[in-house]
């Protein structure tokens, strides 16, 4: 019996003896080998061992949690003690709960015995690239990390599912210098579960690199207008979050301040996107398996052809409105490719930003978003002409998503997420 | 309350380099109502311990979720080995920095712990006088969240100590409509540092600042889009506070100017006007406990303030022990890990513009037009000192009065010429502390600043 299941074991064993009827808990634990590279020399060696617990216990309709990571047997009592007292304090409310017996499952997945020196090859391979063939950018950090864990997740309903897993992640956080010129930060990362490609052919970071040696003396766009903003993969994405945050989780579903409150069944984007967050597809390298509401994960199409077809809803708010539950978190973000390449979606724009970052208050629920456009180059006639610094972009996440001029048949995949280039209509940019 | 368990492993510090032994604490409690509903009622407890070891300019560090003395000298091996590793192949040689303090610094509280009881039946309150009293509101949540740090240090070469640092907070957030039914939304963080008993004895000392908060609300409601463009404003002390961190703090955080900062080639020259001076404070401020005290960092360096510019011109940066060296300046204690499986990284304390001469209504009738910013949701900078901030609350100023409220919109600039626009600054000096500051880990840090005249891009419809 591994050590790990003894450990779940001390939990049943705590929380039978503890006289608790209802409960959830799972535990876990992890490893973690990290290079960082400050500068581009290697700067940091980091070993992390972890190990953590989360308990939830019901009384009746009371509910209440405690996470710790003191395993020991004096630490899983404190934590079934906590949990036990946070619920007797809470209010009532039966919509607390977990799903139903889904049986026992084992989740394997990603690479479990890494190639450090291979890691430490590939990592080396891409700094000594980006010196060679970038020489005005200046690697600021890397960061090579190496996790595995185990966890094991058990509800009284009879669920048990065991995750093993391991992925190697790679960000690079960098600008470009000339002089006393510099650019803005960049930054690019992707996760993986195998060493075979060089890291420059990985997720866009070629076009990160040279879109910053791109970025030295950049100008303010001059006034105000109204124009066409293409998203790169990684803002659509951050876009993308934004829009399902206020407008169709469970939170402001809860609280009936989303705008999309009564529109499933209609439509609320252009025909042209289609959302998915899907952990099966072969390009997402660690995908959900099971949610935290102890459900098996299903893939979900939120927006089909322009469609909201469902809210992102756990099973919390599901109960509290009456609504379907969505059996997935949201983390493994599919948005199907259109049918122009990104040169044809830039010809298309007469004025305009390509938009790489954008660095912005968080939008409320009306949606209104106002940032600044990071990383960024304007568009003029069809063609992408310079690098632009204290531009601003405006608008409104609806209507943004509902004027779609185009969406490119290239994706991105970084292994969390695959995104293509998304070109939306009537955003307000403005300068000095 | 950590007890030492770890003092007795300095016997196993490796000769010639430089060690940290660190045991930490990290504990949080979390009481989410939304609308009434509880939907978070937890309590976490992490701890372990961690060693870092320099040598010759490369680090080895490793961690254990597991507060023992075993553990200690598991840690220590550990990244004894990796940083001998990583040494062969970092191709870096430096010198270790020199010793600048020595001592131990004593424990500066202890830690009371609430029961969840006890918070809940706060948060109930609060969000029951809310519901009554302002029942045409759309939506609200009341949050309380605590989180505490406990660490013990041991260094080789530098001090050692014991420091506890609570803080607990309670967010209020009101939702409303405007008459076209766009949503708006307002909040405010209550608390500081210390603890629930601390700060929330009685839930009534919280009310007049929710109906305060109520007003600027229904003022949000009729509010209007600001227009777009580079415009006088007024900053007020919270987004005073917010430049001192984003815009300016970051670019002068050493590790930052090694990568490229606009600070580098700025060091001695004027980057602000003469009314501008900023200082990051290590645990006093006028007499007081900053918000957040710090007296010890991670790297066993007595923390000590840290003064960034004087008078417009800026004279230092924020520096952890090797970074000083290089730099020639003193080492302030910046170095800071989140938990304790994190390494020290060079962070921010309790960053703040100095207050002025003027009062905030001389400001605000200074202004024929242009905006009053009150409360920021958010910031963000980078490298070239260009900076956004997110604001939630302001007001136009026609006239030198204040006019209709504005909806939400953003700010930016780059801090070392915008800085250079400021020409009046208020008296009093305005803190936060709520929130978090992300640099590859969080951090808890304090942020202040006085109301502040200036020129600025708004973004806007």
């Amino acid at each position: 019996m591994s050590e790990l299941r003894t450990l779940a074991d001390a939990f049943d064993a705590a929380l039978q003896e503890a006289k608790i009827q209802k409960y959830t808990y799972t535990v876990s634990t992890s490893e973690k080998q990290e290079l960082n590279v400050e500068t581009g020399s290697f700067k940091l060696m980091r070993t992390v061992f972890n190990n953590n617990g989360s308990v939830s216990v019901f009384l009746g309709a009371k509910n209440g949690a405690a996470n710790g990571n003191d395993l020991s047997p004096e630490g899983i009592r404190k934590l079934v003690a906590d949990a036990i007292a946070a619920a007797e304090s809470a209010p009532e409310d039966p919509c607390h709960d977990f799903g139903p017996d889904q049986g026992q499952k084992v989740f394997r997945q990603g690479v479990t015995e890494p190639d450090l020196d291979r890691f430490l090859d590939r990592t080396k391979e891409l700094l000594d690239l980006i010196a060679r063939d970038y020489p005005k950018v200046r690697v600021m950090a890397a960061i090579a990390a190496f996790d595995r864990w185990n966890w094991i997740s058990r509800n009284t309903n009879g669920t048990e599912f065991e995750g093993i897993g391991g992925q190697y992640s790679f960000s690079l956080e960098f600008s470009a210098m000339e002089g006393e010129q510099t650019t803005g930060i960049d930054f690019v990362g992707f996760s993986t579960g195998d060493l075979d490609t060089p890291f420059i052919e990985m997720s866009d970071v070629r076009k990160h690199l040279e879109d910053v040696q791109k970025s030295l003396n950049p100008e303010s766009v001059s006034g105000k207008f109204e124009g066409t903003v293409i998203f790169t993969p990684g803002c659509g994405n951050q876009f993308l979050s934004m829009l399902l945050e206020n407008y169709a989780t469970s939170g402001v579903i809860i609280d009936g301040t989303s705008l999309w409150l009564n529109k499933v069944g209609e439509k609320v984007c252009s025909d042209s996107l289609t959302v998915k967050f899907d952990p099966f597809d072969a390009r997402i390298v660690m995908g959900e398996r099971a949610t935290q509401d102890g459900y098996l994960t299903e893939p979900v199409t939120v927006i089909e052809n322009g469609v909201l077809n469902c809210h992102m809803l756990n099973l919390y708010a599901a109960n509290k409105t009456g609504r379907p539950l969505t059996k997935n978190t949201g983390w493994d973000l599919v948005v199907e490719p259109g049918t122009e390449s990104f040169e044809e979606l830039v010809s298309s724009v007469d004025k305009g930003l390509l938009v790489g970052g954008f660095s912005g208050g968080q939008p409320g629920t009306n949606g209104e978003f106002s940032g600044v456009a990071k990383n960024s180059f304007l568009i003029e006639n069809g063609k992408v002409t310079k690098a632009v610094t204290e531009t601003m972009i405006n608008g409104n996440l609806g209507e943004a998503f509902a004027h779609i001029r185009g969406i490119s048949k290239e994706q991105i995949c970084d292994g969390g997420s695959v995104m293509p280039y998304i070109a939306v209509d009537g955003i307000v940019i403005s300068g000095k | 309350m950590l007890q030492d368990l770890i003092g007795s492993k300095t016997s196993l510090f490796a000769e010639g380099m430089q060690t940290v032994l660190r045991g930490h604490e990290n504990r949080t409690r979390r009481v989410v109502l939304l609308k009434g509903n509880v939907v978070q009622n937890s309590r976490s407890e992490e701890r372990g311990v961690s060693a870092r070891v320099n040598k010759n300019g490369t680090f080895g560090f490793a961690s254990m979720a597991d507060y023992s003395g075993a553990a200690a000298e598991k840690v220590l091996k550990a990244a004894t080995e990796n940083a001998v590793f990583l040494s062969g192949h970092s191709g870096i040689d430096l010198a270790l920095p020199k010793s600048t303090c020595s001592g131990l610094i004593e424990t500066n509280r202890g830690i009371e712990d609430a029961k969840q009881k006890q918070i809940l039946e706060f948060c109930k309150t609060v969000d029951s006088y809310i519901e009554s009293k302002y029942p045409d509101l759309s939506s609200r949540v009341v949050s309380y969240y605590e989180d505490s740090q406990d660490r013990i240090i041991y260094s080789s070469d530098a001090c050692c100590g014991h420091l506890v640092t609570p803080r607990c907070y309670l967010y209020v957030v009101l939702n409303s409509e405007t008459k076209d039914g766009v949503p708006v939304e307002l909040f405010k963080a209550f608390g500081g540092y210390g603890c629930f008993g601390d700060q929330f004895a009685h839930p009534e000392e919280l009310y007049s600042e929710i109906d305060a908060l109520y007003k600027r609300l229904m003022d949000k409601k009729e509010g209007v889009y600001a227009e777009a463009g580079y415009k006088t404003v007024v900053l007020g002390g919270l987004m005073g506070g917010m430049l001192a961190h984003e815009a300016v703090g970051h670019t002068v955080e050493a590790d930052l100017v090694r990568g490229g900062s606009v600070a580098g080639p700025s060091l001695g020259k004027r980057v602000a006007s003469d009314l501008v001076s900023l200082v990051d404070f290590a645990h006093t401020y006028e007499g007081k406990p900053a918000p957040l005290p710090v007296y010890l960092d991670d790297e066993g360096t007595k923390a000590i303030d840290d003064v960034l510019i004087r008078d417009g011109i800026l004279v230092g940066y924020m520096n952890d022990r090797e970074s000083a060296e290089q730099f020639g300046m003193q080492p302030t204690g910046n170095a800071r890990g989140w938990r304790f499986c994190d390494e020290p990284l060079i962070r921010m304390r309790n960053t703040c513009v100095l207050p002025g001469k003027n009062s905030l209504e001389e400001l605000i009738a200074s202004v024929e037009d242009g905006y009053y910013l009150i409360d920021s949701g958010n910031g963000q900078a980078d490298l070239t000192g260009e900076f956004m901030f997110g604001v939630t609350c302001g007001y136009e100023i026609k006239n030198g009065k204040l006019g209709r409220a504005l909806l939400d919109t953003t700010v930016t600039g780059v801090a070392f010429e915008m800085l250079k626009t400021v020409d009046m600054v208020s008296d009093t000096v305005q803190w936060s502390s709520s929130g978090f500051c992300g640099k590859k880990q969080p951090m808890a840090v304090g942020m202040g600043g006085p109301c502040m005249r200036c020129k600025i891009m708004i973004g806007g419809r």
